[in-house]
């Protein structure tokens, strides 16, 4: 009997689609070989098209769903541990590292799931001004949000350059390249746990094809890039992100408040008090 | 109209001793500048030269800039509650000496003595006075994560609020533990002139505070130094992209608080008479120089024309003239570069259709001067409703529901500040919610406070200065 081998597909928009440019690049494993797709500008722009929809649908449902569809996601890759564990062994890492590391993820998952309806606590504050005035600063999240994840051949790393921005209620557009199957693989469990459309977008590729728009897109407000990239690379998606005045991250923190900072505007409010 | 004039009543400029050229302030002392390039500096309520100041070239920058990273040696084993007491000490000196900077302040740049004793020292005097008390308290004001401060911080800051931009700047970089290299605007040093000599007194430690003057040319010398850390710069959002795009590539940290064209909402459920106070303080507060300024008055239809008319009404009541009579309410356009590009703003304006006022009222004959303005009959792709003019100028724009109003406000590059006047609690926090802005004024506006973190949205830059969120414009997770 034949083993049926599995095509991996970009996720955009709730759906799973190849490059429109019909694109390949192969990442060979040691058992397995899969050609996935090689992410094109036009592709890039499609994705930011669903993710300025996605922002207004993830956004206008409460924290508590939204934490709620996080932690959900959790449920979903504990009950397919073993498929992501063998995959990752297939990567070259061994069972317990693998196992390790899925765990790993999941108790990431389960950290920002758990911080959606509290962080705006712990960075919000009202101001003690000197005058009568109630004066507070919030924060909202900035907007579509580009991530470049990290090589590393882990679950966990892909997940800590996802859910900061995700966690404040941006919608994301994640770019990976040598990690790209682990994450097409996730695209899956993240179909199944009730993210609105274009909440949460998964592209494969590679960055120095998309580099130019990345920085260039205004639709895009942010840009985090949580893998080491050359200095000519940097060079150039800051000078097009400059055009827009565009937030860029080089290696944002990955862990503690301080990861979702990046990702949040600061809001303050004035009122006078009176009778 | 004016049943009663005011009598005259004139700050005296004795006060204020200036030197006929300064130089630099590197290394703990004034120093005389390697680019033996001078400009004069102006007053712009008059035209006399106030002095002359030096051009800061390549040189000099080295200079300042290797001086800060030897004073960083120093300033980062200094006990942080050592830090805190020379900023508490600095505070202190600015409060007994405000009426000089004030003084200072209002000849060197032209604003409304009213303004610069009332607003802009005190809240200078305030601002290292918050900021200094933080200095011991960085452990704990993020949380028990690891932040540290960058080292060398380049600073430039623009000519509309010359000390009290240099306040947000120095006061909360110097309490996170970095050392600074400073440029203020060539049409206003003066004041942070007079500032550096507060440093020497209060002995704060050579090359901690560090004082280049100078143009743009300067300020590229410095923000393109391979021992910047970080570069902090408040002005226009043209040089803003410029210092972004120059720093693409390199692991200097930045923030930018840029331009803006706030809306200034005002729904027909508003308290009118305060509202009117509030647009008016909202865009002719320092000449319109305000990068918050509430350039665009968005007025709900069926009260535009009661609305206008009170707000004519209330402008010809203001009193535009010399910076030190205490009765000024609008002083001088700060330079003859400002004063040329509002006019041409407005001819466009009223070459593009919109209907234009200005008060009645007599301008000094020296010196540059611009009438308040309200343009009314504009449409939304007009000139003077999407640039920042930066002058005294209000543009008025209308809309029939909340919905178009928030469109229209934030239908602008910009997200720097908006006012929302209403008595409806419920109809400002649905507003409010939906402006992309940095500062929301509710039933007023133009308020600030060192506690209260400022700084915009979008193209109006990113980081905030003030309160606990300013920190960290100034600090970085360690690794």
């Amino acid at each position: 009997m034949t083993d049926i081998k599995k095509t991996y597909k970009n996720y955009v928009h709730g759906k799973f689609v190849r490059s429109e440019s019909g694109k390949v690049y192969s990442i060979d494993l040691k058992k397995e070989k899969y050609e996935i797709p090689l992410t094109s500008k036009k592709d890039l722009r499609d994705a930011v098209t669903s993710s300025k929809e996605g922002f207004k649908n993830w956004n206008q449902l409460t924290m508590y769903n939204r934490s709620q569809i996080l932690y959900r996601l959790s449920e979903m890759i504990e009950g397919n541990k073993d498929s992501y564990i063998s995959l990752l062994e297939d990567h070259g890492l061994s069972k317990i590292n693998s196992k390790n590391d899925i765990n790993n993820a999941i108790d990431t998952i389960v950290w920002y799931a758990g911080l959606v309806d509290k962080w705006e606590q712990l960075t919000g504050n009202l101001n003690p001004v000197a005058g009568e005035y109630f004066n507070i600063s919030h924060q909202e999240a900035i907007g579509v949000t580009f991530t470049l994840s990290s090589n590393s051949i882990s679950l966990n790393e892909l997940i800590k350059s996802i859910l900061p921005p995700l966690t404040v209620g941006c919608s994301v557009i994640n770019f990976s390249d040598k990690n790209a199957v682990i994450a097409l693989k996730l695209s899956e469990d993240i179909n199944n746990s009730d993210f609105p459309s274009g909440s949460l977008n998964l592209l494969s590729g590679k960055f120095e094809n998309v580099i130019e728009d990345v920085g260039g897109h205004v639709e895009i407000k942010h840009a985090a890039i949580y893998e080491k990239i050359s200095k000519k690379s940097s060079e150039i998606l800051g000078q097009k992100a400059s055009e827009s005045v565009k937030r860029i991250s080089i290696l944002p923190s990955t862990s503690g408040i301080s990861s979702i900072l990046p990702f949040i505007e600061t809001k303050t409010v004035w009122h006078p008090k009176g009778k | 109209m004016n049943n009663w004039e005011y009598s005259e009543s004139i700050e005296s400029e004795k006060i204020v001793n200036i030197e006929k050229k300064y130089g630099n302030f590197i290394d703990g002392k004034f120093v005389t500048p390697k680019s033996k390039q001078y400009i004069d500096t102006i007053s712009p309520s008059t035209e006399k030269i106030l002095s002359s100041i030096s051009i800061g070239n390549q040189q000099d920058v080295d200079y300042a800039v290797a001086s800060a990273k030897e004073g960083l040696k120093k300033w980062s084993k200094t006990n942080p509650s050592e830090r805190a007491k020379y900023l508490f000490k600095l505070a202190r000196l600015i409060q007994e000496r405000s009426r000089e900077f004030a003084v200072l302040e209002s000849l060197d740049g032209g604003k409304p003595i009213k303004e610069s004793r009332d607003f802009d020292l005190p809240q200078v005097a305030q601002n290292f006075f918050y900021y200094a008390g933080w200095a011991d308290k960085l452990d704990i004001a993020w949380g028990s994560e690891q932040y540290k401060p960058y080292g060398v911080v380049g600073q430039i800051i623009p000519w509309n609020f010359p000390l009290l931009m240099l306040s947000w700047k120095v006061a909360p970089a110097l309490a996170t533990g970095n050392t600074v290299v400073l440029k203020p605007a060539e049409t206003t040093p003066l004041t942070a002139l007079l500032f550096a000599e507060l440093c020497e007194e209060v002995g704060l430690p050579d090359g901690v505070f560090n004082l280049v003057t100078g143009d743009g040319s300067t300020g590229s010398h410095l923000v393109n130094h391979k021992d910047i850390k970080k570069i902090a710069f408040t002005g226009s959002t043209g040089v803003g992209k410029y210092i972004q795009k120059s720093l693409a590539g390199r692991d200097v940290g930045l923030t930018l608080e840029l331009g803006g064209k706030a809306a200034n909402i005002v729904y027909s459920d508003a308290a009118l008479d305060e509202a009117v106070e509030g647009v008016v303080n909202g865009i002719f507060f320092n000449q319109g120089h305000v990068c918050c300024a509430g350039s665009r008055l968005l007025v709900q239809e069926d009260i535009e024309e009661k609305f206008i008319k009170k707000l004519e009404k209330r402008m010809q009541t203001l009193n535009v003239g010399n910076p030190l009579d205490k009765n000024t309410d609008v002083g001088a356009i700060n330079s003859k570069d400002q004063l040329d590009k509002i006019e041409k703003l407005v001819n466009e304006g009223v070459a593009d259709g919109g209907d234009l006022f200005q008060i009645e009222c007599e301008l000094p004959k020296n010196g540059f001067w611009f009438k308040p303005s309200l343009f009314t009959s504009v449409q939304a792709n007009y000139k003077i409703a999407t640039e920042e003019i930066f002058g005294p100028v209000l543009t008025t724009l209308t809309f029939r529901t909340p919905e178009e109003a928030v469109e229209i406000a934030n239908n602008t590059e910009y997200g720097l500040s908006a006012g929302i006047w209403t008595e409806k609690g419920s109809k400002i926090l649905w507003t409010a919610d939906r402006l992309e802005a940095g500062v929301i004024w509710a039933n007023t506006f133009n308020k600030f406070d060192p506690a209260s973190p400022f700084g915009g949205y979008k193209e109006s830059g990113f980081g905030r200065e003030g309160g606990r969120h300013g920190l960290l414009s100034y600090l970085k997770v360690s690794s």
